[in-house]
C-alpha cells in the first residue's frame, strides 16, 4: 500500500478539467467547494437578515449581532481603532467564509478547501490588498511608504531598512497563507494516517488490525476534535492577524 | 506529494474573485443591514443614556436649588419667629410698665382721694364741733359773757381739739 499516493489522492484538489473555448476552467473539487459554500452563506445570511428586525428579539437576529458585536468589538475596534468600522464587513465575511471553508471538510464529499495553497494564497492577498489599501486611505501613497521607515532612524540606514519593511509586509502576507494551509493540511494528514494506520496493519496480520482499530478509531475522533478546535482557532487567528496588521499601517509610530 | 506546494493560479483567481464577490454580496445582502441596525440602535441607546444623563443632572440642579431655597425659607422663618418672639417680649414689658404705672397712679389718685375726703371730713368735724361748743357754751354762759370772750374761748376749745388730733 502506497500511503502517500492515498495521502495524496485524499488531499490534493482534483481537477474536473473543464475546458471552455480551449481556456481552462478552474473547477476542481476545491472552487467547487468554495462555491457552495459561497452561495449557502449569502443565501442563509441574507434570508437571516431579512429576518432581522431593528429591535432584534429572534434568534437568528440575536445571534447575527452577537456575531457582528464579537468581530467589531473583539477583533476590528481594538486593532484598527474607530477606522475599522468601514471594513467590517471584509471581516465579517472573512472569518465566517474560512471558517465554513475550514468545517466543510467535516461534511462527507466536501473538502477542507483551506489546504490548498491556492486558495489561503487567495485569502492572504485580499487581505494584503486591504492592509495596502488601509495604508494608502489613510496616510497616501507617500505616507504610506513612510511608514516603512521607522521614525528616528538615521539616513544612510533607509536604503536598508526601506526594502527590509518592504519584505517584513511581504512576508507577513505570505505568512497568513503558509500557517492556515499548514495547521489545516496537518489536521489532514493527521486523521488519514489513523485511518490509513489500521489498513497497514491489517496487510501484516488480520487479527492485530482488529487490534489496532479500537485505538486508531479513538485517536481519530480526538484529532477530528482537535481539528474542530483548529478550524475555529485558525480563522480567528487570520482574521486577528490581517486586523493587527492593518491596524498597524494605519496606526504608525 | 510536491503537488501540495505548487499553486494553481486558476483556483487562486478564481477563489480571489469568488471572496470578493462574497463579501460585496454579503456587504450588500447581510451586514450592511444588520451593522446598519445595530448602529442604530446603539446610537439611540447613547442617545437615551445622554438624555438620561441631563435629566438626572437637571433633577439633582433642580433639588440643589430646592434645597437651597428650603433652607432660606427656614432661615426666614426662625428670623421671623425670633422678631415675633421678640416683639412679644417687648409689647409684654410695655403692657406691665403700663400696668404698673397704672396702678401707681391709680394708688396715688386713691391717696389723694383719701386725703381730701379725710380733710373735708375733719373741716366738717371741725366746724362741727365748733357749732356745738358754741352752742354748748352760748347755752351755759350765755347771760354774761362777752362776744371776745366767747371768741377766746372758741379759739381755745379750737385749739385743744387740734392738739388731741
Amino acid at each position: 500500500m502506497d500511503v502517500a499516493e492515498t495521502i495524496s489522492h485524499h488531499i490534493l484538489d482534483h481537477d474536473w478539467g473543464v475546458v471552455l473555448g480551449g481556456v481552462r476552467i478552474p473547477v476542481t473539487t476545491h472552487s467547487v467547494t468554495i462555491f457552495v459554500v459561497s452561495v449557502l452563506l449569502v443565501l442563509g445570511l441574507a434570508w437571516a437578515a431579512r429576518k432581522h428586525t431593528s429591535r432584534g428579539g429572534n434568534l437568528v437576529s440575536v445571534l447575527m449581532e452577537e456575531y457582528v458585536s464579537f468581530i467589531r468589538g473583539g477583533i476590528v475596534l481594538p486593532n484598527m481603532g474607530p477606522e475599522g468600522r468601514a471594513m467590517l464587513p471584509y471581516f465579517c465575511t472573512l472569518f465566517l467564509f474560512i471558517l465554513c471553508v475550514n468545517l466543510a471538510g467535516m461534511i462527507p464529499q466536501m473538502k477542507t478547501a483551506t489546504s490548498n495553497i491556492s486558495v489561503t494564497a487567495a485569502l492572504a492577498l485580499c487581505s494584503g490588498a486591504l492592509i495596502v489599501g488601509s495604508g494608502i486611505k489613510f496616510h497616501g501613497v507617500i505616507g504610506f511608504l513612510k511608514g516603512f521607515i521607522p521614525s528616528g532612524t538615521p539616513g544612510w540606514l533607509v536604503p536598508l531598512m526601506f526594502p527590509l519593511e518592504i519584505m517584513s509586509l511581504l512576508i507577513k502576507v505570505c505568512v497568513l497563507a503558509i500557517r492556515l494551509f499548514a495547521n489545516m493540511l496537518a489536521g489532514h494528514i493527521a486523521l488519514l494516517c489513523l485511518l490509513l494506520l489500521v489498513f497497514i496493519v491489517a496487510e501484516l496480520s488480520k487479527v492485530a488490525s482488529i487490534g489496532a482499530l479500537i485505538p486508531a478509531m479513538v485517536l481519530e475522533l480526538f484529532v477530528t476534535c482537535l481539528e474542530l478546535l483548529v478550524a475555529f482557532l485558525q480563522a480567528y487567528v487570520f482574521t486577528l492577524l490581517t486586523a493587527i496588521f492593518a491596524g498597524s499601517v494605519i496606526h504608525t509610530h | 506529494m510536491e503537488d501540495l506546494l505548487k499553486p494553481d493560479f486558476g483556483v487562486l483567481v478564481l477563489t480571489v474573485c469568488n471572496f470578493l464577490l462574497l463579501v460585496y454580496l454579503l456587504k450588500k445582502f447581510a451586514w450592511g443591514p444588520i451593522i446598519g441596525a445595530l448602529e442604530k440602535r446603539e446610537n439611540q441607546i447613547a442617545a437615551d443614556k445622554q438624555t438620561a444623563a441631563d435629566a438626572r443632572q437637571s433633577a439633582e440642579q433642580l433639588k440643589q436649588e430646592l434645597d437651597k431655597r428650603l433652607a432660606q425659607i427656614s432661615d426666614e422663618a426662625a428670623h421671623k419667629m425670633a422678631q415675633a418672639v421678640k416683639a412679644g417680649e417687648m409689647q409684654k414689658e410695655q403692657l406691665l410698665a403700663q400696668a404698673k404705672e397704672q396702678a401707681q397712679r391709680l394708688l396715688e389718685q386713691t391717696k389723694a382721694q383719701i386725703e381730701a375726703e379725710k380733710n373735708k371730713a375733719l373741716q366738717e368735724v371741725r366746724r362741727e364741733i365748733a357749732s356745738i361748743s358754741l352752742l354748748a357754751a352760748s347755752r351755759v354762759v350765755e347771760r354774761q359773757v362777752k362776744d371776745d370772750t366767747a371768741d377766746q374761748i372758741i379759739a381755745h376749745v379750737l385749739q385743744e381739739v387740734e392738739d388731741k388730733k
